[in-house]
């Protein structure tokens, strides 16, 4: 009965001697407790935890106060603050993922950093450009390509993203085949740690050297940090790798113009051709096993800048409206087995064409058919989206329309991961039901599939749900759908989720990976945040938090496990 | 300590225990000046049970342990510093797969360059190799020490080439990187803990844990290749022309030698030796060849792809001629006064210890190798002929390699010094003017991510939060200190 007793909705304060001391840091016009401004700066554009929904029902999961640093040492001020009186952080940039959400039964503190978005500057001779973490891929690259440079990609999460907050979560890109993901393109990272300190991963962790290599001297520290989901610390400065870009000072606009609030709707504003020097060539295979037979021979053929399969993200990325993407969808409107090469003339223009010359090669060997003036040619042309999408990414947050509730990424080889991804993402629909039509995707088609590699051996893969984001049965579904299909790829020794995050409660359900990853994780969380003051629970719980865990929590994680044969977990002695 | 060896015996067998003064003393030093030492034992393991056990027997006892996997790291990062025990794995030396398939290798820390390489070559593979490696070298350690491989001037085919590792951690438990961090097949460095968790141990000299088994990236043979030389008179020249030629991406390898060390690699009368140091041999064709070539020579390699090669070299081809006719930089297919230049270098693409031969000049080669921006190197290199020059060193023997990295973001260097192994005196002044360099470049901006020996106290002095926090992960991991102590910062 309790339970279910109307709570007194106060939100959480902070006690005044802290909010007085951040206003002395930062000025009282940059820190907040006005709820409307906290709900502003705590908002998720994906919100697969329901945190706003739990914010709803219980202010007092909200944060409590908003800070908004506007330099290195203010954010060194402000944790010391949290450190002195204990005061749980989450760092806040765009929002975008929805795990370690700022929501804590404690009075929490949310560090926005948008007050810090400068291309601090661009070292042409060293390639690579030094950024606030406010910065974002936009401004990045429209900063670099005026200098014949660029960052190598960016993620669907669109250019709004910030290289920053995607070092501490993932950094997924189109062009990974030539360029690796983000992660592979960081030099240093400042980072304020928990206790107030600094943290210089990189060359330049050394007094006197530039930033240059992305190697910390002996053991890279910078590991500590990237994936970490902003548990280590908070990036204040990252220098990301420039590489030669022969596209152009801009990207070209569509022959139709710039559209206005009441047309831009129309797919006529979507038709930009490639950036110079860049050529897309789209194809559709019969079947998924001559998909992947293709693949993987195009990745080992050493040629293109990106290669990606898409699925259902074609009905949203290049739809302008979700009455586009449901038909397309009912409609197989585009290949459900398709691939899309990017190719790039780097060291001369000739280079497109051998690589064009390679690539249809290997199609006419493998047996598949391009998409083309005379084949399907509406479909490519409702395509062309990608043309610009691939290097700077605007169309994602199509996949948000109806709600982006939840997904696996596994990561492996070529075939172990398209394989293994289509039948588990298969026996999850089937067991569980769709929560949308657009979960589908993956199933009857081709999950996403990104090369991260050349040689072909690393790919990751994707499948999501699509709930309703006002039904609650369906988000918790959701929630489901993708946990027990960890549970099914980690019984099966497969890796769900491959790209370098291990969140909570994944990282304590499943103690297999590693194995004991989560203790060894727990071991570096106590280096970096000695007094536990990152937000509770982010990417490792402690062992208190891992006891306290709800019953019905652990006794879901004990359920998941026993379905797929794993043994059952017992709270920590 | 005979209950020490009996402790021992009891784990891996009374023959693979050896403690006997003669046979300790091979491991107390190498070629570098990194002080000798004498182990107390050395154990040969063959199982990666037999480490845990041994590992665990240390944590208990406070036993150093120095991993040791081919001993070739030549400068000092397997002396054991504190004494203790070393485990030798050089009989771990199985190649567990080669995935032909996804193209990556498993190996144990025994592998060798020359080995990997003669098991890939046949099936159409090859393992990238760093310039001047010895051929016996341990592959998973060279890996690990993060030498860097000479395609590296190629982002997507000469860097991250570790893929998945398994490490046994200070307290005996195991942990894998990487895919293999949910047990089934290795194939990427991200996987579902962290990304690239693996950098963790790397450069960390086993300090932080003993690594088992490692899954490499290979590659497939270039059906067809193609090899470029240019001559300079100019460091500064040669630096301007490798960044230009960088920028359009040309080549898959590319790097700098001087007129001694390409000598040193044509010289006939040198052969690659056995250990390091070794004896010193007089050959004329090196003083030969020492005068007849070029100050600086870069060597760019073209390589064809699995279709239509030769047209891709055509193209790449073209457009090193177009850059180096802009530049008025010649471009030569062979090397004036050296017989085959080409196919020698040709040959080392895959086998590079060709420059090895360097040691016969006076036994013993002292280097110093950093990283530094590319446009920052011909100060560098200047600054250090002038220090030899302060310490009456000839600056006709001073050995450089550079390596562009990345398309020319950074550059790696080598630049040595010869010294006289058996003549304390020559060792002497030689490692003051070692030592000075160090100093000097450290202090200019010369980055050493790999701080070995003395270089140790002049980098980590100058880095405190990352050194503090360095010895905070180390105290969780390894509480006792047993892995390896008195290196790095630890
Ligand atoms: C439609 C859509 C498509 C997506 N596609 C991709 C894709 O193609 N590739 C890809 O990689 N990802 C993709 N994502 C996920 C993507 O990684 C995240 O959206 C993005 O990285 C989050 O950035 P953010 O600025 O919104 O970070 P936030 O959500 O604000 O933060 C992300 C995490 O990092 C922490 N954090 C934030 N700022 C900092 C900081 N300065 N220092 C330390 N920690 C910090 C936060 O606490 C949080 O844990 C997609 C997401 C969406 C919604």
């Amino acid at each position: 009965m309790e339970a279910h007793q109307k709570k007194k909705v106060v939100p959480n304060r902070l006690p005044r001697e802290v909010f007085q001391a951040l206003i002395d840091v930062v000025g009282a016009a940059w820190v907040s407790e006005d709820r409307a401004i906290i709900e502003t700066y705590s908002r998720f554009s994906v919100d697969a935890a329901q945190t706003l929904r739990q914010h709803q029902k219980d202010p007092t999961m909200l944060p409590a106060c908003v800070v908004l640093p506007g330099s290195t040492e203010e954010v060194q001020a402000i944790m010391r603050i949290a450190n002195r009186y204990r005061v749980p952080v989450v760092p806040f940039t765009n929002g975008q993922i929805g795990f370690c959400g700022p929501t804590n039964d404690q009075p929490t503190m949310t560090v926005h950093l948008s007050r810090m978005n400068r291309v601090l500057e661009i070292d042409e001779k060293s390639m690579v450009a030094r950024l606030e973490p406010f910065a974002d891929y936009a401004q990045l690259q429209a900063e670099a390509m005026k200098r014949g440079l660029w960052n190598g990609g960016s993620p669907l999460a669109t250019t709004l993203c910030k290289p920053a907050s995607q070092t501490a979560f993932a950094g997924i890109w189109q062009t990974d085949l030539k360029y690796g993901t983000l992660s592979r393109n960081i030099v240093s990272t400042t980072v304020v740690l928990p206790t107030g300190e600094v943290l210089q991963t990189g060359s330049d962790a050394v007094a006197g050297v530039r930033p240059f290599w992305e190697y910390g001297p002996g053991p890279d520290l910078l590991s500590m940090i990237r994936g970490s989901a902003g548990s280590s610390g908070i990036i204040t400065e990252i220098t990301v790798k420039l590489h030669p870009w022969p596209g152009g000072i801009q990207l070209p606009e569509p022959p139709a113009g710039r559209p206005c609030i009441h047309n831009y709707h129309e797919p006529r504003f979507d038709t930009a051709s490639p950036p110079a020097n860049v050529k897309l060539l789209w194809v559709e295979f019969p079947d998924y096993d001559t998909q992947i037979k293709a693949l993987q021979k195009i990745a080992q053929s050493g040629i293109g800048m990106g290669l990606n399969a898409t699925g259902v993200y074609n009905a949203y990325y290049c739809s302008q409206t979700q009455e586009m993407t449901l038909d397309r969808v009912k409609n197989r409107f585009f290949p459900p087995y398709n691939c899309y090469i990017i190719l790039c003339g780097f060291t001369s223009p000739k280079q497109i064409a051998y690589e064009e010359k390679v690539f249809r090669k290997i199609i006419d060997e493998v047996g598949g058919t391009f998409l083309s003036p005379s084949y399907k040619e509406e479909v490519l042309e409702a395509l062309q989206p990608w043309n610009l999408d691939c290097i700077r990414h605007v169309t994602g947050f199509r996949m948000n329309r109806h709600f982006y509730g939840s997904s696996i990424v596994p990561g492996g080889p070529l075939k172990d991961t398209a394989y293994k991804t289509k039948e588990i993402w298969t026996r999850t629909i089937e067991t569980y039901g769709e929560t949308y039509i657009t979960d589908r995707g993956g199933v009857e088609d081709t999950p996403f599939l990104y090369a991260i590699n050349r040689g072909g051996r690393f790919w990751l893969s994707e499948a999501d749900t699509y709930p309703d984001a006002t039904d609650p049965e369906k988000l918790q579904k959701a929630q489901v759908m993708a946990i027990s299909a960890v549970a099914d790829f980690v019984s099966q020794k497969f890796v769900p989720i491959g790209m370098g995050v291990l969140v909570e409660p994944l990282t304590s359900a499943f103690p297999e990976t590693g194995p004991n990853a989560n203790r060894l994780m727990r071991k570096f969380r106590t280096v970096l945040d000695p007094n536990n003051i990152f937000a509770p629970g982010r990417q490792v719980y402690t062992k208190e938090e891992f006891n306290n865990l709800p019953e019905e929590t652990f006794q879901f994680i004990n359920f998941l496990r026993t379905k797929y044969g794993l043994h059952s977990l017992s709270r920590e002695k | 300590m005979e209950t020490i060896k009996r402790q021992l015996e009891n784990i891996v067998g009374f023959e693979n225990v050896m403690d006997d003064r003669a046979s300790l003393m091979a491991y107390a030093q190498d070629q570098s000046f990194v002080p000798r030492c004498m182990p107390d034992a050395v154990v040969f393991v063959q199982t990666v049970e037999q480490i845990r056990k041994i590992v665990r027997w240390a944590h208990e006892n406070r036993m150093p342990l120095i991993p040791y996997s081919s001993g070739k790291n030549l400068h000092g990062a397997a002396v054991p510093t504190e004494g203790g025990v070393v485990i030798n794995m050089t009989r771990m030396n199985t190649i567990l797969c080669i995935d032909d398939e996804n193209w990556f290798a498993v190996i144990e820390p025994g592998v060798t360059y020359q080995q990997l390489q003669a098991e890939l070559e046949p099936r159409g593979f090859r393992i990238m190799v760093p310039f001047g490696v010895p051929p016996d070298r341990s592959v998973l350690t060279s890996y690990l020490e993060r030498d860097v491989a000479m395609a590296a001037p190629s982002f997507e085919s000469g860097n991250a080439l570790v893929l998945d590792m398994e490490i046994v951690l200070p307290d005996g438990e195991i942990f894998r990187t990487g895919n293999w961090a949910c047990g089934g097949n290795p194939g990427s460095p991200y996987g579902p803990v962290r990304m690239m968790a693996y950098r963790l141990w790397t450069a960390a000299q086993g300090t932080l844990g003993i690594v088992t088994k490692m899954a490499v990236a290979i590659d497939r043979l270039p059906p067809q290749r193609k090899v470029f030389f240019l001559p300079f008179q100019e460091l500064a020249t040669a630096v301007h022309a490798i960044a230009r030629i960088q920028r359009r991406e040309i080549g898959t390898e590319c790097f700098l030698l001087n007129r001694f060390n390409l000598a040193a690699l044509f010289c006939e009368g040198w052969q690659v030796p056995r250990q390091y140091p070794t004896s010193k041999v007089s050959a004329e064709t090196f003083d030969f060849l020492r005068q007849a070539l070029p100050p600086w020579v870069a060597t760019i390699c073209v390589n064809g792809l699995p279709y239509y090669p030769e047209e891709k070299i055509a193209y790449e081809s073209e457009a090193l001629y177009e850059v180096c006719a802009f530049l008025s930089v010649p471009v030569l297919e062979e090397l004036p006064g050296v017989c085959s230049a080409a196919e020698i270098m040709l040959q080392e693409m895959l086998r590079p210890w060709g420059i090895l031969k360097k040691f016969n000049y006076r036994g013993a080669v002292h280097d110093v190798t950093f990283k530094a921006p590319l446009d920052s190197v011909p100060d560098l290199i200047d600054m250090a002929y002038n220090i030899a020059q302060d310490h009456d060193y000839p600056g006709a023997d001073i050995g450089v390699y550079m390596l562009p990295l990345e398309r020319g973001r950074a550059v790696h260097c080598e630049i040595d010094f010869h010294s006289q192994p058996d003549n304390e005196n020559i060792r002497e002044r030689i490692k003051a003017l070692w030592f000075k360099t160090s100093q000097e470049l450290i202090k200019r901006g010369a980055y050493f991510d790999r701080p070995y020996g003395a270089w140790a106290n002049m980098v980590y002095n100058r880095a405190a939060t990352y050194t503090l926090k360095l010895r905070e992960i180390k105290q969780k991991l390894d509480p006792n200190g047993i892995f390896n102590p008195g290196k790095l910062c630890f």
